[in-house]
């Protein structure tokens, strides 16, 4: 009898050995086979914001040792399409979804559907209503309009009136920055706002509009364009109606036109946001709350202010003219 | 219950031999383990350090190639006959100059068609002119190029070459190309002639496609830095501007050549460095984590392989113990009847190792216990018998009838006084051997007795003998066997004195003699022939009735008692008498010895 128990308590050791064995064997694959899925706006490989975007996410995938899936609709605007690709992402069951909102509400029952099943959700460039995810790393559009403002008090002193254009009325950034870039200026009661118009992201209305705007008023001393759209379109206007280049324009993105804009002087400046770290810090990030760490829910990634002075610095020239593999 | 069995369970042999391999196993394995994962892992570790150091000497050499080839493009272009020419012109946009321009453009735009790493070739010189493989219009105005760093800062470097950081070329016309320029000044330009500078953009893509093919472990990279520590290269520039991460600078700088840990311990980060001849440096990043590319693999190999070890060794050492223990367990089961109390059993366990030994050491001790055991009944029997006799040799009836004959004589002659005397010893000797069953008593006690029996006997045999007794005072309440004196006195009377035609003398003498007591029963009887002699001592080892019989109890009851050390001894002599000595261990008192006789 006794030397049964005694076996039976070695026997009792080795089963113990052997699943903790296989228990460290299973959660190695485990790891491996589980990916991120990623969502951003578009898949466009023509929009270099979301190319660099991808360069940031594939940077830390490497670092991280995780696999990220690319998943997106052809254009920013297929919202329907953008749902349906995060109902499917779902049922892939991954660790963490990443996804860039191109909707701030109709994305939200879906999103939830996604926090409803234990996926790690994080959004990246624009939140949704509500702030659902675990966290939101995007640029701080509010302090970038800011920031704009700023740089334009270096071109235009004293009372002036200024003029805002706009992509769409219902877009996050679009209101954060128009936020940003208006509650400082009236912060001056010297300084008139005029009505902000909206290009709905054409560049030749964004254009026109200008235009008819310079011609309504001829004391407008400075002008925001808040994203490339709408900057290119009030650069065309100006370089037309404003050969002496009296009034200043402050721009937001960046593009080869703006870049030329800003060499011509037309732009003064443009705010530009730093995707590749958005990128890299959403997938970081998403690692973080998926492993049960506490991560911030708004994750700013910072955006700078480029002149035609700093533009050709070597921190500036990646963010203005970054580097993407043909 | 069973939590309070299984530390007793514990404590069989065979559960602790089992337990003791298994721990020695254990320990064994896992080091065994461990170390040849350690081993292999450095094993491993150092051999990719070797490969990423080859990896990162290999792209130092493509870059060098790639500049090297620059600077000769450069040097050819600036040695162009043309390009002499034109410079040494006053005004370059005049007619001469024009077709001079087209000349070189197309001598620049072969050379740039050529070779797809080359992104541009373009000459600018202090008189104004400036040429490159383009059409002039695309150029930004004259005035603006000449204030960029490459033409500024190479033409004061006295024709040495200026290899500029990775950048965006920005001398055309909505043109941004990530390029590394070479600016090179024009040697020895002709007094008179103006000075210029020629630049050589280097294709940013040959690069980064150098160092992104570069694979170095899962996480590991390839980057470049210039001789100012600029970046020239990283796949992670934007983090770096920003600030979210880091490289470890200063001692980058400060290294040549080789390969050494990150000072940040937390990021694991090796550093392998190669420097090119005009200043770059190459740096390989590895992750020490990464080196060992299956690490995981490993580890899991080893543990397998350990596990398994450990369980073929756990098997062997259960079958072991059990081996080991199989012939204890057969002894053990053979004690437990012996325990029971049987006695006829033999333990067979073959082999010549120690439980075999044992087990025959055991049928040994089994022997010698039944053979004690047999004779430790034996001896209780005799001793039981030989007590019994000497009880009744004390008082025999014939003894008895004689001393009451004697009374009665006495008192029919008057003698009262005598009838007293012998009455109040007879009484004495009937109660000393009534009460206390002790076996030894004081020897006191032994000598009230005898003297008892003497003052009889001489009555009895009025005239016949006298006696003495002279025991030392000193031994006298050392213990001796009871009626051990008496037959010697019966014997020295009936054998010795009673057929003396003299009045015969009994001395009894006690002494401590060599650590033993020695009590001597002499007579100057008729004595014996030594044949009588020694058939009386014959008689006194066997147990014969009859005559002598007294002499062979009182012998046999010293030696059961006391070992045949002891006993009886005599000496004897034809006419002169008798000695009977006895010997017997000096015994001190029992403690309660003087209460008890009180």
């Amino acid at each position: 009898m006794k030397i049964r128990v005694g076996s039976v308590a070695i026997a009792v050791i080795m089963i113990l050995l052997i699943t903790a064995g296989y228990v460290v064997l299973s959660q190695g694959l485990e790891g491996k086979e589980r990916p991120m899925i990623l969502i951003p706006k578009t898949i466009d490989p023509h929009v270099e914001f979301w190319r660099v975007l991808n360069q940031g996410v594939s940077a830390a995938a490497k670092e991280y040792k995780t696999e990220v899936k690319v998943i997106g609709t052809k254009s920013e605007s297929d919202i329907e399409e953008q749902i349906k690709l995060l109902e499917m992402a779902i049922t892939e069951k991954p660790k963490a979804i990443i996804l860039a909102a191109t909707d701030y509400n109709r994305l939200v029952p879906t999103a939830q559907k996604v926090i409803d099943a234990g996926i790690t959700l994080i959004t990246v460039d624009s939140g949704l209503e509500g702030g659902l995810s675990a966290s939101l790393i995007a640029t701080d559009n509010y302090a970038a309009g800011r920031k704009a403002v700023e740089t334009m008090k270096n071109y235009v002193q004293g009372p002036a009136t200024y003029a805002i254009v706009s992509f769409v009325k219902t877009s996050t950034t679009q209101m954060d920055r128009e936020n940003g870039v208006r509650d400082h200026l009236t912060q001056d009661p010297s300084i008139q706002v005029l009505d902000t118009l909206y290009s709905n992201g054409s560049e030749d209305k964004a254009y026109e509009q200008t235009k008819k705007l310079l011609s309504e008023h001829a004391d407008i001393r400075g002008i925001f364009g808040l994203n490339e759209v709408s900057t290119i379109g009030a650069a065309r206007a100006l370089k037309e109606l404003d050969p002496e280049q009296r009034i200043k324009l402050i721009g937001f993105d960046s593009s080869t036109d703006e870049v030329a804009f800003l060499e011509a002087g037309i732009l003064q400046a443009t705010v530009v946001q730093k995707p590749f770290n958005m990128g890299y810090l959403a997938v970081r990030t998403a690692l973080e709350a998926y492993e049960g760490k506490k991560v911030k829910v708004n994750i700013d990634t910072g955006s700078e202010v480029i002149t035609k002075e700093n533009m050709y610095t070597s921190e500036n020239q990646k963010l203005l003219f970054p580097f993407v593999e043909k | 219950m069973r939590i309070w069995s299984r530390p007793i369970q514990f404590k069989s042999i065979h559960t602790k031999i089992a337990l003791a391999f298994s721990c020695l196993i254990l320990c064994t394995t896992v080091i065994l383990s461990y170390s040849a994962y350690r081993l292999s892992t450095v094993a491993v570790t150092d051999t990719s350090l070797a490969y990423t150091k080859q990896l990162i000497d290999q792209v130092d050499k493509n870059i060098q190639t790639y500049i090297g080839n620059m600077e000769s493009i450069a040097t050819l272009s600036l040695s162009n006959n043309d390009l002499k020419r034109y410079l040494a012109l006053k005004n370059p946009a005049d007619p001469e100059g024009l077709q001079l321009t087209n000349q070189i453009s197309n001598y620049f735009q072969s050379i740039v068609a050529s070779r797809n790493d080359i992104a541009s070739i373009l000459f600018a010189g202090s008189n104004g002119a400036l040429v490159s493989e383009r059409p002039a219009s695309d150029f930004k105005p004259y005035s603006e190029l000449i204030t960029q760093d490459w033409y500024a800062k190479a033409s004061r470097s006295s024709g040495k070459v200026l290899i500029s950081p990775s950048h965006v070329q920005h001398l055309y016309k909505d043109e941004y190309k990530w390029v590394v320029s070479i600016s090179k000044p024009m040697p020895n330009p002709l007094p008179g002639t103006a000075s210029g500078v020629l630049l050589v953009d280097l294709n940013y893509n040959v690069i980064n496609d150098l160092c992104n093919q570069i694979q170095l472990g899962q996480r590991g990279y390839v980057f470049i830095l210039d001789q100012a520590g600029d970046l020239i290269f990283h796949p992670q520039q934007q983090l770096i501007y920003s600030g979210l991460k880091s490289e470890d600078m200063p001692t980058l700088m400060q290294a040549k050549e080789g390969t050494f840990p990150s000072p940040e311990k937390e990021q694991n980060k090796i550093y392998t460095v190669s420097t090119s001849s005009f200043g770059w440096k190459i740096v390989g990043v590895t992750y020490a984590g990464d080196l060992i590319g299956n690490k995981k693999d490993m580890q899991l190999a080893s543990m397998m392989w350990g596990g398994i070890a450990l369980i073929i060794a756990l098997g062997i050492s259960i079958l072991l113990s059990i081996t080991l223990t199989r012939p204890i367990k057969v002894l053990e089961a053979h004690m437990k009847q012996v325990e029971k109390g049987n006695f006829n059993i033999r333990v067979d366990v073959e082999g010549a190792n120690e439980i075999s030994k044992l087990s025959r050491t055991f049928n040994l001790m089994i022997g010698k216990i039944k053979e004690l055991m047999s004779q430790t009944l034996e001896d209780q029997e005799v001793k039981r018998i030989s007590e019994l006799k000497a009880l009744q040799a004390q008082i025999q009836p014939h003894f008895l009838y004689n001393t009451l004959d004697s009374i009665i004589w006495m008192a029919e002659m008057g003698k009262v006084d005598e009838v007293v005397t012998m009455t109040s010893a007879l009484s004495k000797l009937l109660r000393s051997s009534i009460s206390k069953g002790e076996e030894l008593i004081p020897i006191a006690v032994e000598l009230q007795h005898i003297e008892n029996y003497l003052t009889i006997q001489s009555i009895r045999y009025r005239n016949k003998f006298t006696y003495a007794i002279e025991v030392d005072p000193d031994i006298q309440n050392r213990r001796i066997l009871k009626i051990i004196l008496q037959p010697l006195v019966e014997n020295a009377i009936y054998h010795g004195i009673k057929h003396s035609p003299e009045r015969g003398h009994i001395h009894i003498t006690g002494r401590r003699l060599d650590g033993m007591i020695e009590l001597k029963v002499l007579d100057n009887g008729v004595g014996m022939s030594e044949e009588q002699l020694k058939s009386l001592m014959l008689k006194t080892r066997q147990a014969e009735s009859g005559k002598g019989f007294g002499l062979h109890n009182v012998n046999h009851r010293i030696q059961l008692y006391f070992g045949d050390h002891y006993g009886l001894q005599f000496e004897s002599e034809r006419e002169e008498g008798t000695s009977v000595t006895v010997r017997i261990p000096d015994m001190p008192p029992l403690p309660n010895e003087n209460d008890r006789e009180n």
